[in-house]
C-alpha cells in the first residue's frame, strides 16, 4: 500500500532509459570482453565505450575506472588495496567520524592488521574541518579517506580544500562519492582527488555495481583475485549489462542533472519550511545551506523514529530514521551522535530524501501526514 | 527478522494503544523502567484498591515494540492483584502480543519490569508512608580527567564573553545556581548548550526545567562527567549515566566549570 517514497538515500528505482539499455546484453551481446573472436570483441567495445562514457562523468580518463560490485567494494579496494600495497611508506589513515559503516568497518579491519587510524570530529552541523584533518596528519599518514556528502544528513565537505591539503602534504586521497552523485558536480580533478567510490545504483543504474576511479600512478593492491580483469586490479567476469546500464545512467544525469537538481531542491527547501512551521519543537539535521540538494533530516523532541517510521508507513509513506530501533545493532546513528546530538535526538530523527521519480503530490502528503503522526506520538510520550 | 517484521496484534497494539496517560492523585504509584538514552522510557501509574489494580496508565517513549508492549500489559495487569501482577513475565508479554523479533526481545520487552517497579513503589509507599525522603546531593569534588590538561583549550572555569562560544556545542556541569544561570547565557550564542546533573528530574524545580528547555538548554539528568579528551582542544566527552550505570560519548567543543 505504500505510495509515497521519501527514502532514495536508502535505494533507487532503475531508470526505464537504464533499462532498456541493458536489454541487449542479456542475449544479443553475451560474448565475454576476454574472449579474441569477434563476438568477445563485439563485448570489447561495449566495454569499453561504457567506461568512458563513466569516466566523462567524474572528469577521468577510460583507464582510470575499475568496475566493482558496488560502492562497499570500491571503498574496500581503496583503503585496503592502498594500505596493503603502500604499507612501507606508513601505516596512519585518518578518516571522519561520520563516514558510511563500510568506511568505518574497513578502517576497522585495517587496525587488526597493524595500521592505526584517526576519526576527524565534525562540527553540529556535521562538517569536517580541514583544520582538523591537518591536526591528525603525521608522517606516517599514507591515505585520508572523508566522503563527499553526508549519506544521512546531507552535509557537504570541503572536498576541494581536504584534497588540496592531501596533495600538498603528498597523502593519498579517497573520497565515497555515493552521497553525492547526481546531485553535485563530480570532478576529480579540481578536487585533487586520486580514489573515489561511486555506486550505480544511486545514479539509477541497478545495483551490485559500482565503481573505483583511481588516479593514474597511484598504485594499490588487488582484492580480488582471478583472470587478471580490470589491469588485474579486480578479477572476475564483467557484468557487461549492468556497466552499460551504469553509463546510460551516467549520460543521463550529464544531460540532466541542472535542472533536475533544481526541482529537487525545491520540494526540499519545501519539506523543510513547512516540518518546521507546522511541526513545534522540531529541528532541522545537518547544514541549512551546504546540504545535498535531495535531503531534507529533522528531528521531533519526544518521539521515537521507529514509531514514526511505523506510523508514515501506515500512511503509505515510506521514510527512514537514525533511531537505533530500527537499526541492526540497536546504536543510534553515528552520524548524529557525532554532530553531539544526544541519544534520545537521535532516536527521535527523520530522514526524507527525494529523488527522479517524486511528485508534487508525494511532498503533500508527507506534509499533510506528519504533524498528526508527531501529534499522536507526542501523546503517549513521556518525555513530551 | 526485520524489526518491522512485527505480528498483526504488535501493529493493533502499536496503532490503538490500550489506556495510555497517567493517573493522578495520592494513592497512585508510578514505575518506570528504561532511558531515553538507550531508546526506550516506560511509565505507568497504578491505582490499587484491596490489594488489587484498580486502574493503570503508560506512557512509553520507543519503538513500535516498546508501545505494544507497554499497552499489553496494562490489559493483562487491569483487575489482578498485585501477587499475581508481579507474575506477569517479558515472555507472557510477548506470547501475549504473538510473538516479537528476536531482537526486541531484550531491549524494547521492559513492560514487565517497569510494571514491576510500579507495584514494588506501591509497597515501598504503604511502609514507609511516614518517613522522610533522603536527600541525597553530594558535593562536587570528584575527579574530571582532562579538566587541566585541556583548561583554555576549551575548558573554562570563567566565561566573561558568552559570545566568544558562538557556533559551539557546550557543556556545563551542574554546580548550583550560577552555573544553571551560565547555562541559559550561553545559550543565547551558542547552537548547543547541554547542562550535567547529577540529580534526579523529579528534584529539580519543574520551573528551573521550564526556564531551560526554553532557552534551549538540554539537561542530562543523573549524570556525571568523567572525561574530557581531544587532539589539541577538547572534542569530546564522557559521561555516566548513573542511573543505567552505563558511561558514553558526548561530541562537544567546550567544557563549562564554574
Amino acid at each position: 500500500m505504500t505510495s509515497v517514497y521519501l527514502d532514495y538515500q536508502s535505494s533507487k528505482p532503475v531508470d526505464p532509459q537504464v533499462v532498456q539499455a541493458m536489454e541487449p546484453y542479456f542475449q544479443k551481446i553475451y560474448g565475454n570482453p576476454s574472449s579474441l573472436h569477434s563476438i568477445g570483441d563485439k563485448a570489447t567495445d561495449a566495454l569499453e565505450q561504457s567506461r568512458s562514457s563513466i569516466a566523462d562523468f567524474i572528469q577521468a580518463e577510460p583507464d582510470e575506472i575499475i568496475f566493482a560490485s558496488g560502492a562497499t567494494e570500491a571503498n574496500n579496494l581503496a583503503l585496503i588495496g592502498y594500505a596493503e600495497r603502500n604499507k612501507s611508506k606508513g601505516k596512519h589513515i585518518i578518516i571522519s567520524e561520520i563516514e558510511h559503516i563500510s568506511i568505518h568497518n574497513t578502517a576497522k579491519f585495517l587496525m587488526k592488521s597493524g595500521f592505526s587510524v584517526s576519526k576527524v570530529p565534525v562540527n553540529h552541523y556535521g562538517q569536517v574541518s580541514v583544520h582538523k584533518v591537518n591536526e591528525r596528519i603525521t608522517d606516517d599518514t599514507i591515505l585520508i579517506s572523508i566522503g563527499y556528502a553526508n549519506n544521512e544528513v546531507g552535509t557537504i565537505q570541503p572536498i576541494e580544500e581536504i584534497g588540496r591539503l592531501c596533495r600538498d602534504k603528498e597523502i593519498a586521497f579517497h573520497t565515497d562519492a555515493v552521497a553525492a552523485e547526481g546531485l553535485l558536480p563530480l570532478n576529480v580533478q579540481n578536487d585533487s582527488i586520486d580514489l573515489m567510490s561511486v555506486s550505480s545504483n544511486d545514479i539509477y543504474g541497478p545495483k551490485g555495481l559500482g565503481i573505483l576511479y583511481k588516479r593514474k600512478g597511484i598504485k594499490i593492491s588487488p582484492q580480488i583475485i582471478g583472470g587478471g580483469q580490470e589491469n588485474g586490479l579486480r578479477s572476475g567476469t564483467e557484468d557487461l549489462a549492468s556497466i552499460a546500464g551504469m553509463a546510460r545512467a551516467a549520460k543521463i544525469v550529464m544531460e540532466e542533472r541542472e535542472n533536475e537538481v533544481k526541482r529537487l531542491q525545491s520540494y526540499r527547501d519545501q519539506l523543510i519550511k513547512e516540518v518546521l512551521e507546522k511541526i513545534p519543537r522540531s529541528y532541522l539535521n545537518g547544514h541549512p545551506e551546504k546540504r545535498l540538494p535531495n535531503n531534507a533530516h529533522f528531528r521531533f523532541d519526544g518521539i521515537e523514529g521507529e514509531s514514526l517510521l511505523l506510523s508514515l508507513n501506515d500512511k503509505g509513506i515510506a521514510v527512514s530514521t537514525g533511531s537505533a530501533c530500527s537499526s541492526k545493532t540497536l546504536e543510534p546513528s553515528h552520524t548524529l551522535i557525532s554532530m553531539g546530538l544526544l541519544h534520545e535526538e537521535a532516536h527521535g530523527s527523520l530522514e526524507l530524501t527525494v529523488g527522479r521519480f517524486t511528485k508534487q503530490s508525494d511532498i503533500d502528503a508527507l506534509i499533510k501526514a506528519l504533524p498528526e503522526v508527531v501529534e499522536r506520538l507526542r501523546k503517549l510520550s513521556p518525555l513530551y | 527478522m526485520k524489526s518491522t517484521s512485527y505480528s498483526d496484534k504488535v501493529l493493533d497494539h502499536f496503532r490503538n494503544p490500550r489506556n495510555v496517560g497517567d493517573l493522578k492523585g495520592k494513592d497512585i504509584a508510578k514505575g518506570s523502567v528504561g532511558n531515553p538514552v538507550c531508546g526506550d522510557l516506560m511509565e505507568f501509574s497504578l491505582k490499587v484498591k484491596d490489594n488489587r489494580i484498580q486502574d493503570i496508565k503508560f506512557k512509553t517513549f520507543g519503538c513500535g515494540s516498546a508501545v505494544a508492549t507497554a499497552s499489553m500489559i496494562t490489559e493483562l495487569a487491569k483487575g489482578k492483584t498485585l501477587d499475581e501482577a508481579l507474575k506477569i513475565t517479558r515472555k507472557d508479554v510477548a506470547d501475549e502480543l504473538d510473538g516479537l523479533p528476536p531482537v526486541k526481545m531484550h531491549c524494547s520487552n521492559l513492560a514487565a519490569d517497569a510494571l514491576r517497579d510500579a507495584i514494588n513503589n506501591y509497597k515501598e509507599k504503604q511502609k514507609t508512608k511516614d518517613e522522610p525522603e533522603k536527600s541525597s546531593t553530594k558535593p562536587h569534588s570528584e575527579h574530571i580527567t582532562g579538566e587541566k590538561e585541556f583548561s583554555g583549550k576549551g575548558v573554562y572555569h570563567a566565561v566573561k564573553d558568552p559570545s566568544s562560544l558562538k557556533d559551539q556545542r557546550v557543556l556545563i556541569q551542574d554546580r548550583g545556581k550560577k552555573s544553571i544561570q551560565m547555562a541559559e547565557t550561553i545559550a543565547e550564542h551558542s547552537p548547543r548548550v547541554v547542562l550535567v546533573t547529577k540529580e534526579k528530574s523529579q528534584k529539580v524545580k519543574k520551573t528551573i526545567q521550564t526556564e531551560l528547555r526554553k532557552s534551549g538548554v538540554k539537561i542530562l539528568f543523573e549524570s556525571e562527567l568523567k572525561e574530557i579528551s581531544g587532539l589539541n582542544s577538547v572534542e569530546k566527552v564522557k559521561i555516566h549515566d548513573l542511573d543505567e550505570d552505563n558511561i558514553y560519548e558526548l561530541f562537544v567543543d567546550a567544557v563549562v566549570l564554574i
